[in-house]
């Protein structure tokens, strides 16, 4: 069996190989395996970087975006001259130096309906490693249509999820949360921010679930969600069950194709350009900032006024009912919010700064600071 | 009674992660919550009463599908939230 590996593979190898767990066979294993990592951002870092130094064969990364200076403090897999460059390339390239004697596959594409299932077909597993709720469902519903393994993280602040779906008779995303949640209902990091050190965190017990799944050895996250609570250094562990009326691993399935996934806006939108026509206009504006004072401390529109999200429902006798008002966070998700909890209030005339102030910052002014 | 509070509904409850409330029911008890970090219910709670979609709780780490289950005081409860980051 130790023909398999080269003598240079059996020295790189040599502290695994030394496991019982592991082993020549184990480890012939892993060379064997075909992974797929969904996002190379904060979670696709630590993942595709200890999944090549463990020797996986294959390792196909997917990301269609590329290298932003926001990205560093949490996305270990570049550096500062990789600013500007594509995601998968770079990551690609670090990997390959890490470990030459793997198959590195750039699939530099934005995944959909259309390409997930051919792509998810060439993997024996899939890491989801993805930054969105609509890449998050679509991950799901592609791995129980292909039968394969989900290997799941998300991160939010000092917070931390991890699971198996699709695994072994286990439930599958959609088991513990049917659908996408509307747009403006759950804040993502770039709003609401994460402690970089989670991305590894939880990237890291990824690569481990996944390693174990192809060792095919140990207790898996298959059927708990696995959390992690930073701030009080809290790890826990709750019971999934698989949901017999799942919408698509259930008896009776409603999803039996792959479609891509909607994520529900309800409110009024405008424009950078537009708002800035009307505000040049002379048109008699609110400009409701409904971000923190810290995210305010940054940047914000001249002429707003900041009421934090949280405190708006109490602030709500601040405001004119029938003022113009437009609403704005960092990048409209949370005006989304804000500006639909005003519309429900009887407010008149309001609407939503699509994209945000960075939309703002990237279409009009660019002399403020991005974060 | 304790209850862990997923991050996502910190900026309530001032970014406690677990508060120390009460309730007859976890209808009753999101009702409480309600009246000491106003707006939380909302965004647990829709419109027709129903636990939104992206958020779970388990009582003494058993998931529960309704709200209407009775609580005594002594359960643990875990509010869950589905999070998009990465």
């Amino acid at each position: 069996m130790a023909d398999s590996l080269s003598k240079s593979e059996l020295l790189r190898y040599s502290r695994h190989v030394l496991l019982p767990e592991v082993g020549v066979e184990g480890q012939q294993r892993i060379k064997s395996a075909r992974i797929l990592v969904v996002g190379a951002g904060g979670l696709g870092s630590p993942i595709v970087l200890y999944l090549a130094a463990a020797g996986v064969g294959t390792i196909g990364i997917v990301d269609f975006d590329k290298v932003d200076l926001s990205n560093l403090q949490r996305q270990i897999i570049y550096v500062n001259s990789d600013v500007g460059s594509s995601k998968v390339e770079r990551a690609s390239k670090r990997a390959g130096e890490l470990n030459p004697e793997i198959n590195l596959v750039q699939h530099d594409i934005k995944l959909s309906s259309e390409n997930a299932i051919d792509l998810f077909n060439q993997y024996d597993l899939i890491v989801d490693g993805t930054d969105n709720f609509a890449t998050r469902y679509l991950v799901n519903d592609a791995c129980v249509l292909t039968d394969k393994p989900n290997v799941y993280g998300s991160i939010y602040r000092f917070e931390g999820q991890a699971s198996v779906f699709v695994h072994d008779g286990g439930p599958c995303y959609r088991c513990i949360f049917p659908t996408p949640p509307p747009q403006d209902a759950v804040p993502n990091c770039a709003e609401g921010g994460v402690l970089g050190v989670m991305a590894g965190l939880i990237g890291c017990i990824q690569a481990t679930e996944a390693l174990k799944i192809v060792l095919n050895k140990g207790e898996t996250l298959k059927g708990s969600l696995l959390l992690y609570d930073a701030l009080s250094i809290k790890f826990d562990k709750l019971r999934v069950p698989r949901d017999p009326d799942c919408k698509i691993c259930g008896s009776n399935p409603t999803i039996t194709k792959l479609e891509d996934i909607v994520v529900s806006c309800s409110t009024k939108t405008i424009s950078a350009s537009d708002l800035h026509s009307q505000i040049k206009s002379g048109d008699k504006l609110v400009l409701l900032d409904v971000r923190t004072p810290e995210e305010v401390a940054i940047c914000r529109l001249e002429n707003s006024i900041n009421i934090p999200i949280v405190d708006l429902q109490d602030r709500l006798n601040e405001l004119d009912k029938q003022a113009n008002i437009v609403v704005y966070c960092k990048s409209g998700a949370r005006s989304a919010k804000a500006a639909e909890l005003l519309t429900q209030d009887a407010f008149v005339h309001v609407r939503n700064l699509e994209g945000g102030i960075l939309a703002w910052i990237r279409d009009i002014d660019s002399s403020l600071n991005v974060y | 009674m304790l209850v862990h509070i997923p991050s996502p509904l910190r900026s309530y409850t001032g970014n406690k992660s677990e508060i120390q409330s009460d309730g007859s029911s976890v209808d009753d008890l999101l009702i409480n919550l309600d009246k000491s970090y106003p707006g939380i219910r909302f965004r647990m709670i829709d419109e027709q009463g129903g636990i939104r979609e992206h958020i779970k709780f388990y009582v003494n780490r058993e998931q529960i599908k309704s709200i209407n289950i009775a609580l005594n005081g002594n359960e643990e409860i875990h509010i869950i939230c589905a999070l998009s980051g990465g």
